[in-house]
């Protein structure tokens, strides 16, 4: 640095700077070749930044595939604009003036990272760097050792550097940490012995057992719920969350205030669980089932696929062969081309050549032709059977919503018996059990009396009928999708093909001209 | 004849029994014709003479008869007269041969059961090669009868030759030993199984597995795309297959014809065929996981099925319990026959047994009615019953290490077969280390040889087995692991380098994963497995050697070939996208070319490609150092969007120094090569025989290291002894150490030597002495102690007392008893020592005139 020291001047990492110091790295020759051609700064896995007064980190945004920054000796004050450097493993900003670890949550892939001599204060939002191994956070301005605790989550972090920290002036500052990173082999420079860590753990075991027994149980709620979600994530897939159970039949009462009024009613309660317990069965049936078609489903289409992909695998082998078997002819044959005595030769054979080339293109083409008519015919009787399996599922689903639409009938015309005879006793002043009053209330008017177990019932039906639309429209869709997905697949392939055959029909004839132009005509 | 007085009842019973044996008996009528004009005598007679054997240091057991043996004979006896009284046209049974000592011993008794201690003999097919290989076979003095003697399988073992019968007896104690439920068989076999001529079978060697097809389940998909449909002509088609019908109706007929000559091959008509006695073991099925019944034919150790044809009918067979004759019809030789002893009908039993399966029992009830009504004497019945096998008179058998070892007598076996010779040596034997060779001709009569096979054994350069093919001129010599290199298979027509030649190798042994490398005059094929780069093949091409020396790859070195092309091919590395996994590369030498090829995509057929033309020397000079001519790329799928060329000259720097270092590489498999030739020379010139160091006979060195520390010891003990027992030194110290004494000084050193034992042997004695007195002085204190204080002691105190005491007790004995000892041996020793002073060397000469 030709700069004296007090004057310097801070920069904004530039469009320029970034060139420079990529074009630095290569060597001579090829930096020539480069520069003609000019840098992609998305082929770029490393850059080197050091030393360059830079204050403020900005414009990296290009270099998607960066593997390696290095920011240090700098004067940055925050870590920002490295969202998208997310392939980065090692990342070196020691000797900045940074005070809060931030920015850094994009960087998944990080396993080495250096803030060594900065003036941060606390280890924080590192949470997403799960692969980080080497960690390096010396000369700084950390005070409570207790930070360190922080660095537990951190399963594969094997060496730390805290020196030069103020809380390394602490007497158990090294057991401390030994003990809360049992896995930790080398502290600040330094292999950690196994004495060493045997005596931190029988010193801090007091404070580590039921930090390890937390996280345990942290560990196992989470796994626990994983589960769950999964095990929903899959009855959501086969159309029947939630119906194992008497999930249905609650949310049915949940918003039924006119319901939890009527159950009051003598009589009603019983009425009400044995409604729910025949509810629930027809569920759990309707549940099991709907698990057993969504096997079936998944069954058909992994057979589809496998045929395909034996048809796909038999049509490429096919190919290949007629491929094959025209490289190993044509190869002498342009070399004959190359090496004729006489231009008339050559443009004979580069004639016969080019009509070889054509015919090569028909065979591949009429391959190909035959292979779409093939998996057309696939294809279609997939969808039909797919159409078969669906129809089948969703009548039996209806069938059993049938059942269920059945039982709340029933159910309702009972309650109405029973709220009618409540009615016209309590007309009569026959009632001798003690109502709420506005339940009591009720039993003054027929007419609202019915109503509002009309409305109840009406509530209920729309229920079991949304839940049956439900299940039905993601049958459905699902059916469009799987069908519509393989006759997609099947364009694309088609596409791909051609264009894959023309492509090498263009370079066979490219090739063919570029030898013409070599043989000068006589 | 206790048959004479049967009633009429019984007689009537009886016919019935004959007219029911005498089907089975059919066979045998023609032995009576036949046997009386021709008795055929073997053309080969031993050399060796049975009567020389020296039988006077065999065990009393073998010359005489204990009282259960004689009682066996007359039971044994007993059942013979029924036998022949019920089935009179049957040949007399094989009951009780003379042994070597020309005493009468039951069949059963012969047989021993013994466990040897070898691990290959645990199992059956290891106890019959050992039998086979061991004993030298004797045909029968007569092959119409079964012999009149039955030697002890000691004896057998000890001359190392023997009869069919005795090869069974043998294999069946050993089978029995080892587990097997195994029984020596009599009966009738085919004049190649009797007499081991093995010219008709083929050799076991040259058998081939039978391949078991493998059938692979495949589950029909429904989705199948339906094949184009067939334009070929049905006509056509029909009109080939009646053509290839016709050729083969043709080859047929040549193949018939070639049958009709091979059935010349087949022997003629024997005359004594179905007569011929051998004798075998049968193994039944249920002990040792032996699924179903089998032969084992002693002379050669193979196993038959019991349907094989070779094997013509079943007289008897015994084990070591019992004796079983065959009442089943062997018309259609052994095929029909049925394996359940228990089954009365078919086996008829001598010994009722009662350790027998309780279906057996049961039968044997049976049995004892229907055969016993012959029988009067019920005494006797009952007796029979009761009566179990005596043991064997056998002395054990025992096998040494180095018998077992050498195998064969000898050492070596030559054993022909159909259109081929096996000869067999015992390890060590050869200093090559050969232990097996089968010569296979190309004629029956074996002149022209076809190959030669020769297995090997402990050699220290692995060599395992060798092949020489006389017609193609290959050797084929096949290594165990182990070997320099990792060699395994070595293909070869001459040792001159550069000639046509294959290895292989335990690739797994080896850092560069090789498994094959095939080798001719201009080009090398080597074959890789589980390399990290994935590599698995790789092709070099040389041309002529030394025409231009500025051939590019002469350069390195003027005396080895130039390499034209070097080609690798790649599996697929799934870590990579396919268009960047490189799946051929070629180096063009000479043409100063490379080609790639890559990987295919999925669903793709064409796959991409890149041609480098490097750089020559015109263009060095310019400063351009990459252009887009030198590289031709075909990308397939994307539409021509040429790669920087920046990463093409990185590539191509890349590649030019994998080129230069795949050259090296060639170099040096080409070194390698020779190095290994080099080194087999080396190790065929000198053959050297590895010796484990367990085997202390063989192992020379062991051996020596062995003497050595035990001469060693012996030196050191007896200086040792000598010390311990000079009793003179501490008086010959006293004197000096005089070359010569006088007779006074020798008498003073005399009485001053047993003066002082003297004074020892009373010190010892008043030692004991003052011992007991104290212990006794102690016992009378503590008792006094007990005594006054035992109304105050608890019960515990009182226990420990008692404990206490009887211990003092118990010391005091011993005392007293070495008290007397001392007293009893003293004065023996002291004369002992004076004997032995008289005899000492030193002072013999002074004292033996005194």
């Amino acid at each position: 640095m030709s700069q004296s020291y007090n004057s310097i001047k801070p920069n904004v990492i530039d469009d320029e700077m970034l060139q420079k110091a990529v074009e630095e790295r290569l060597p001579e020759d090829i930096g020539k070749l480069a520069k003609r051609e000019g840098i992609d700064f998305k082929d770029v896995t490393e850059l080197q930044l050091s030393f360059r007064n830079i204050l403020q980190i900005d414009n990296l945004w290009q270099f998607e595939n960066l593997t390696k920054l290095q920011l240090d000796n700098n004067i940055i004050e925050k870590i920002e604009a490295l969202e998208s450097l997310v392939h980065l493993v090692w990342l070196d900003l020691s000797f900045n003036n940074i005070e809060v670890i931030e920015g850094l949550d994009t960087l998944v892939k990080l396993q080495d990272l250096s803030l060594y001599n900065n003036r941060i204060s606390k280890i924080e939002h590192m949470d997403t760097l799960q692969e980080l191994q080497i960690f390096s956070i010396g000369k700084n301005n950390l005070t409570a050792l207790e930070d360190v605790v922080y660095l537990r989550r951190f399963k594969k972090l094997r060496t730390l550097n805290l020196t030069g920290n103020p809380f390394c002036e602490e007497e158990q500052y090294v057991l401390f940490v030994v003990a809360h990173i049992p896995d930790l082999v080398y502290l600040d420079f330094k292999l950690v012995s196994d004495t060493t860590r045997e005596l931190a753990v029988s010193k801090y075991h007091y404070l580590i057992d039921p930090l390890e027994h937390e996280e345990a149980q942290a560990l196992a709620q989470l796994e626990e719920k994983l589960a769950k979600q999964k095990e929903l994530e899959y009855h959501k897939t086969a159309f029947v969350e939630y119906l194992n159970g008497s999930f249905l039949f609650d949310s049915l009462y949940a918003e039924d205030t006119e319901a939890a009024k009527l159950a009051y009613l003598p009589g009603v309660d019983d009425l009400l669980q044995a409604y729910r317990k025949d509810f629930v069965s027809v569920c759990e049936n309707l549940f099991n089932y709907g698990l057993k078609e969504y096997e079936k489903r998944e069954a058909e289409v992994s057979e589809f696929y496998k045929g395909l992909h034996e048809a796909l695998t038999a049509n490429q082998q096919e190919g290949r062969k007629i491929i094959l078997d025209f490289e190993n002819r044509n190869k002498e044959r342009l070399d004959e081309i190359h090496h004729a005595t006489s231009y008339n030769i050559a443009e004979s054979k580069r004639a016969e050549y080019n009509e070889d080339i054509l015919q090569l293109s028909e065979t591949l083409m009429t391959l190909e032709m035959q292979t779409v008519d093939q998996l057309e015919e696939l294809i279609k009787d997939f969808e039909k059977n797919i159409a078969v399996i669906a129809s089948t599922f969703i009548e039996n689903v209806k069938g059993m919503m049938a059942q269920c639409r059945d039982l709340e009938n029933r159910h309702h015309e009972k309650l109405l018996e029973i709220s009618i005879n409540t009615l016209e006793k309590s007309v009569k002043n026959e009632l001798d059990e003690d109502l709420p009053d506005d339940v009591r209330e009720l039993l003054v008017d027929k007419t609202t009396l019915v109503n509002m177990v009309n409305t109840s019932h009406n509530v209920h039906l729309l229920k079991i009928d949304m839940r049956e639309c439900d299940i039905l429209s993601n049958t459905y869709r699902w059916q469009a999708s799987v069908t519509g997905k393989a006759f997609q697949n099947e364009i694309d392939r088609n596409r791909n093909r051609v264009k894959e055959i023309f492509q090498y029909i263009d370079n066979l004839q490219e090739q063919l001209d570029s030898i013409e132009l070599l043989e000068p005509p006589e | 004849m206790e048959v004479l007085e049967e009633n009429d009842e019984e007689e009537q019973r009886e016919e019935e029994l004959m007219k029911a044996l005498e089907i089975s008996d059919e066979p045998h009528n023609i032995e009576t014709k036949l046997s009386v004009d021709q008795v055929f005598v073997p053309s080969d007679v031993s050399d060796f003479d049975w009567s020389s054997i020296d039988i006077s240091q065999l065990p009393s057991s073998y010359k005489t008869n204990s009282p259960r043996e004689k009682k066996l004979l007359r039971i044994a006896d007993h059942y013979l007269q029924q036998y022949t009284h019920l089935c009179p046209d049957r040949k007399p049974l094989f009951l009780y041969p003379v042994n070597e000592c020309g005493i009468k011993k039951f069949v059963s008794t012969t047989v021993r059961p013994t466990l040897l201690p070898y691990t290959e003999l645990y199992h059956w097919d290891g106890c019959a090669s050992f039998v086979c290989d061991y004993l030298t076979m004797e045909p029968l003095k007569s092959p119409l009868i079964p012999p009149s003697l039955l030697y002890s399988p000691t004896t057998i073992l000890k001359y190392q030759r023997g009869n069919c019968f005795d090869f069974s007896v043998l294999l069946c104690s050993m089978l029995i030993g080892a587990g097997y439920d195994a029984y020596c068989v009599n009966g009738y076999a085919t004049h190649d199984i009797c007499s081991l001529d093995e010219t008709l079978e083929v050799c076991p060697l040259l058998r081939k597995p039978q391949e078991v097809p493998k059938e692979i389940m495949k589950k029909s998909n429904k989705y199948r795309v339906k094949s184009s449909p067939d334009m070929q002509s049905k006509f056509e088609l029909q009109q080939e297959a009646k053509k290839k019908a016709e050729t083969e109706a043709t080859h047929k007929n040549e193949e018939r014809g070639e049958e009709k000559v091979t059935e010349v091959e087949k022997p003629t008509h024997d005359p004594l065929y179905g007569l011929r006695v051998h004798a075998w073991v049968l193994v039944l099925s249920g002990k040792r996981e032996v699924p179903e019944p089998f032969f084992i034919n002693p002379f050669t150790g193979n196993s038959h099925s019991t349907m094989d044809e070779h094997f013509l009918g079943i007289e008897s067979v015994w084990n070591h319990k019992n004796y079983w004759v065959n009442m089943q019809d062997c018309r259609n030789g052994c095929k029909d026959l049925i394996f359940d002893l228990g089954d009365t009908v078919r086996w008829e039993i001598m010994l009722s047994e009662t350790d027998k399966p309780l279906q057996v029992l049961l039968d044997a009830e049976e049995e004892n009615e229907l055969f016993d009504r012959n029988m009067d004497d019920i005494q006797e019945e009952e007796e029979d019953t009761s009566f179990a096998m005596p043991p064997s008179w056998v002395a054990p058998i025992q096998i040494s290490p180095r018998e077992f070892e050498t195998r064969c007598s000898q050492g070596k076996k030559v054993i022909l077969y159909k259109k081929a010779k096996l000869e067999k040596w015992a390890p060590y034997l050869n200093r090559n280390g050969l232990v097996k060779r089968l010569t296979v001709y190309a004629d029956l009569g074996c002149t022209e040889v076809v190959e030669v096979r020769e297995w090997f054994k402990n050699r220290e350069d692995m060599l395992d087995m060798r092949e020489l093919n006389k017609q193609t001129q290959l050797t084929t010599e096949y290594f165990s692991p182990g070997h320099l290199l990792g060699l395994k298979v070595h293909i070869y027509k001459s040792m001159e380098p550069e000639t046509e030649r294959v290895m292989e190798f335990y690739n797994e042994a080896r850092v560069d994963g090789l498994q094959k490398r095939a080798e001719n005059a201009s080009e090398i094929k080597e074959y890789f497995v589980g390399r990290d780069d994935f590599k698995y093949f790789q092709h070099t091409e040389f041309g002529k050697r030394g025409k231009k020396i500025s051939v590019a790859g002469a350069r390195t070195d003027i005396n080895s070939r130039p390499i034209v092309q070097m080609k690798e091919c790649f599996h697929r590395n799934l870590e990579k996208p396919a268009d960047e996994d490189v799946a051929e590369r070629v180096f063009l030498i000479t043409e100063e070319m490379i080609h790639l090829t890559y990987h295919l995509k999925d669903k793709y057929i064409t796959a991409s490609k890149k041609d480098f033309f490097k750089p020559t020397e015109n263009y060095r000079k310019q400063s351009e150092i990459m252009t887009p001519e030198m590289c031709i790329t075909y990308q397939a799928g994307s539409s021509v969007k040429d790669k920087k060329l920046l990463h093409l000259y990185k590539l191509l720097q890349e590649l030019t120094e994998e080129e230069k270092q795949l050259k090296q590489q060639v170099r040096q498999s080409e070194a390698e090569v020779l190095n290994i030739l080099k080194i087999r020379e080396n190790e065929e010139a000198d053959i050297k025989l590895t010796v484990s160091i367990y085997n202390t006979e063989r192992n020379e060195k062991r051996k020596q290291q062995y003497e050595a520390t035990k001469n060693a010891m012996e030196d050191e003990f007896p200086v040792h002894e000598e010390q311990d027992l000079d009793y003179l030194a501490p008086f010959l110290i006293q004197i000096g150490h005089p070359e010569k004494m006088t007779k006074g000084q020798v008498l003073r050193l005399r009485d001053d030597c047993l003066t002082d034992f003297k004074n020892r042997l009373i010190a010892k004695a008043n030692i004991i002495q003052a011992r007991f007195e104290k212990e006794v002085e102690e016992l009378k204190k503590k008792n006094q102690q007990f005594q006054e204080n035992q109304s105050q002691l608890s019960r515990e105190e009182e226990a420990v007392f008692l404990a206490d005491y009887s211990e003092t007790m118990f010391r005091i004995h011993i005392v007293a008893l070495r008290l007397n000892r001392e007293k009893q041996t003293a004065p023996q020793k002291y004369l002992a020592l004076e004997e032995k002073l008289r005899k000492d060397p030193r002072l013999a000469v002074h004292l033996s005139h005194a």
